[in-house]
């Protein structure tokens, strides 16, 4: 497992991103980094150049609870260990830049992030379903109630 | 020459799961290529939500019919790692075990499909053959050869006794030369050489930058995997070596299957001698303590990644599930570009697809 560490990530943040990064404790087995959703692009730029292998695991997306608006997005990445991007998409706008231009991986997962979670993934082209049915027109499934449940 | 645009699935012979691609030809020469997933998407992230974590094993070893041990196996050491409990090293062991049979029944069942789309029907037969010996091992131990049901949390269902021990031996045994014979085969025929060598081929930099993991990362000089770089039990007690190669080609996708296959019966050998004795299972609480963890494994077509949250109840808060054939895929555009139609099958089964794995 690399040596990174969480104190070495945030200083680097504040060094080259000009910002205060601050630390989520809550992931066993990561290190997460919380920043606000407008340094996504340039906290990847940095860890894209400064780590050897970088790779974009995931994107999770969750909501804590139903009647929460907030959506939490973590970008998953390998760098010789686990580590985290979370951001929080606070109130009704769910918009956030796209990465695929650093990672052109990450366009399937923006894709379900979005028909998912209704995430608007801005600075990308407008996609077609990737898994939900062409016809779908009831909303992101994971933000219906628990009611509507099966 | 005009561009012509071929649909292709989501039903199709040449696909053995739905998948819906549209291909831009022009001439013999193929321009590029997209994909729509989505045919046996069945919710499975959402579904484990409503479930507890039991009901979640038997739903979860349904998301693939080839890997469905590892993600038990991911699954459950998440579980585990939210508990805060340590399963029994036997247990460890015996999943171990399944994993590299699981890991051989799919890098052969991937060497057979690849051997019938370049016309070597002897080898897919053979290879197949092969195949059915890890799935007997599989069958005879577990009781199931697509579905096996080791896991549990807190360890593994199954024990093993010496009876099982002679019996994997022996069959691991001619596992053994059959395999060894297999890789000659891509090396001397002719016909195996000229539909792979040169053909798709991808860089380091490519596979870095879409995230791609695995034999195919693997193949193109990318040294990674998680059995080694993010090691768990048993890997973490029994050496073994993460096999490479730098051609990035079809033909060097095939040689590092090949050459995996092989390992994984040495790594099945050393996990028998090395079996520890004990108890195969622990008993754990129905709830699990609030928390979140991410767990990641490496199935037989990559790195598999889980997250998960507890809010302390019986039932996962979130579960997600990445699986390595949804990175494989977005790949699969740039591959298709400026290759022939006729290699079109071999770049499609080069990818290891499983849309199973990709829909969940």
């Amino acid at each position: 497992m690399s040596s990174v560490n969480s104190e070495y990530l945030i200083k680097m943040i504040q060094v080259k991103a000009d910002f205060e990064a601050e630390i989520y404790p809550g992931i066993k087995g990561d290190i997460t980094i919380r920043i606000p959703a407008e340094q996504i692009i340039s906290v990847v730029e940095i860890f894209l150049g400064n780590f050897d292998y970088c790779h974009l695991s995931a994107i999770t997306v969750q909501k804590r609870a139903f009647d929460i608006e907030n959506i939490e997005v973590f970008y998953n990445f390998w760098a010789g260990r686990s580590l985290s991007l979370m951001v929080e998409l606070i109130g009704p706008s769910k918009q956030l830049p796209s990465l695929i231009s650093l990672i052109p991986g990450a366009d399937f997962y923006e894709r379900e992030a979005a028909e998912m979670f209704g995430i608007e993934f801005t600075g990308r082209e407008e996609t077609p379903h990737l898994l939900l049915p062409d016809d779908w027109d009831e909303g992101p499934p994971f933000l219906s109630s628990e009611e509507n449940d099966g | 020459m005009d561009k012509i645009s071929i649909p292709i699935g989501p039903q199709h012979p040449l696909l053995k799961e739905p998948l819906s691609m549209k291909i831009d030809i022009s001439g013999e020469k193929v321009l590029g290529g997209s994909l729509r997933l989505g045919y046996v998407h069945r919710g499975i992230e959402r579904l484990a939500q409503q479930r507890t974590y039991v009901q979640d094993l038997y739903l979860i070893e349904r998301i693939c019919g080839i890997c469905s041990h590892i993600h038990t196996t991911t699954f459950c050491r998440a579980v585990e790692a939210l508990l805060g409990i340590e399963i029994p090293p036997r247990a460890q062991y015996i999943r171990g075990l399944m994993c590299e049979l699981e890991r051989i029944h799919s890098h052969l069942l991937w060497l057979g499909i690849i051997a019938k789309h370049i016309g070597l029907d002897t080898i897919f037969m053979h290879t197949w053959h092969d195949r059915e010996m890890s799935l007997d091992i599989m069958e005879e131990i577990s009781g199931g050869r697509v579905l096996h049901a080791v896991n549990q949390i807190g360890g593994v269902r199954i024990d093993l006794d010496q009876e099982h021990y002679e019996m994997i031996r022996r069959i691991l045994k001619k596992l053994h030369s059959q395999v060894e014979g297999l890789l000659d085969v891509f090396e001397t025929e002719p016909a195996a050489m000229a539909r792979t060598k040169g053909v798709a081929p991808l860089s380091t930099e490519l596979i870095k930058s879409y995230g791609v993991v695995g034999p195919i990362a693997r193949a193109s000089g990318v040294n990674f995997d998680i059995r080694r770089d993010d090691p768990y039990p048993p890997y973490d007690q029994i050496d073994f070596k993460v096999i490479t190669h730098s051609g990035g080609d079809a033909w060097a996708r095939t040689f590092v299957r090949v050459e995996e296959t092989r390992e994984s019966v040495n790594l099945c050998e050393s996990i028998l001698d090395n079996m520890p004795d004990g108890e195969v299972s622990v008993r754990v609480p129905r709830r699990v303590p609030e928390g979140e963890v991410i767990v990641r494994s490496e199935a037989p077509r990559g790195e598999l990644f889980y997250y998960l949250r507890s809010d302390g109840s019986d039932k996962p808060a979130r579960l997600k599930v990445r699986t390595p054939t949804l990175s494989a895929l977005s790949l699969l555009p740039i591959q298709l570009s400026a290759i022939n139609v006729a290699d079109i099958p071999v770049v499609l089964a080069g990818v290891d697809l499983c849309v199973a794995c990709a829909d969940r």
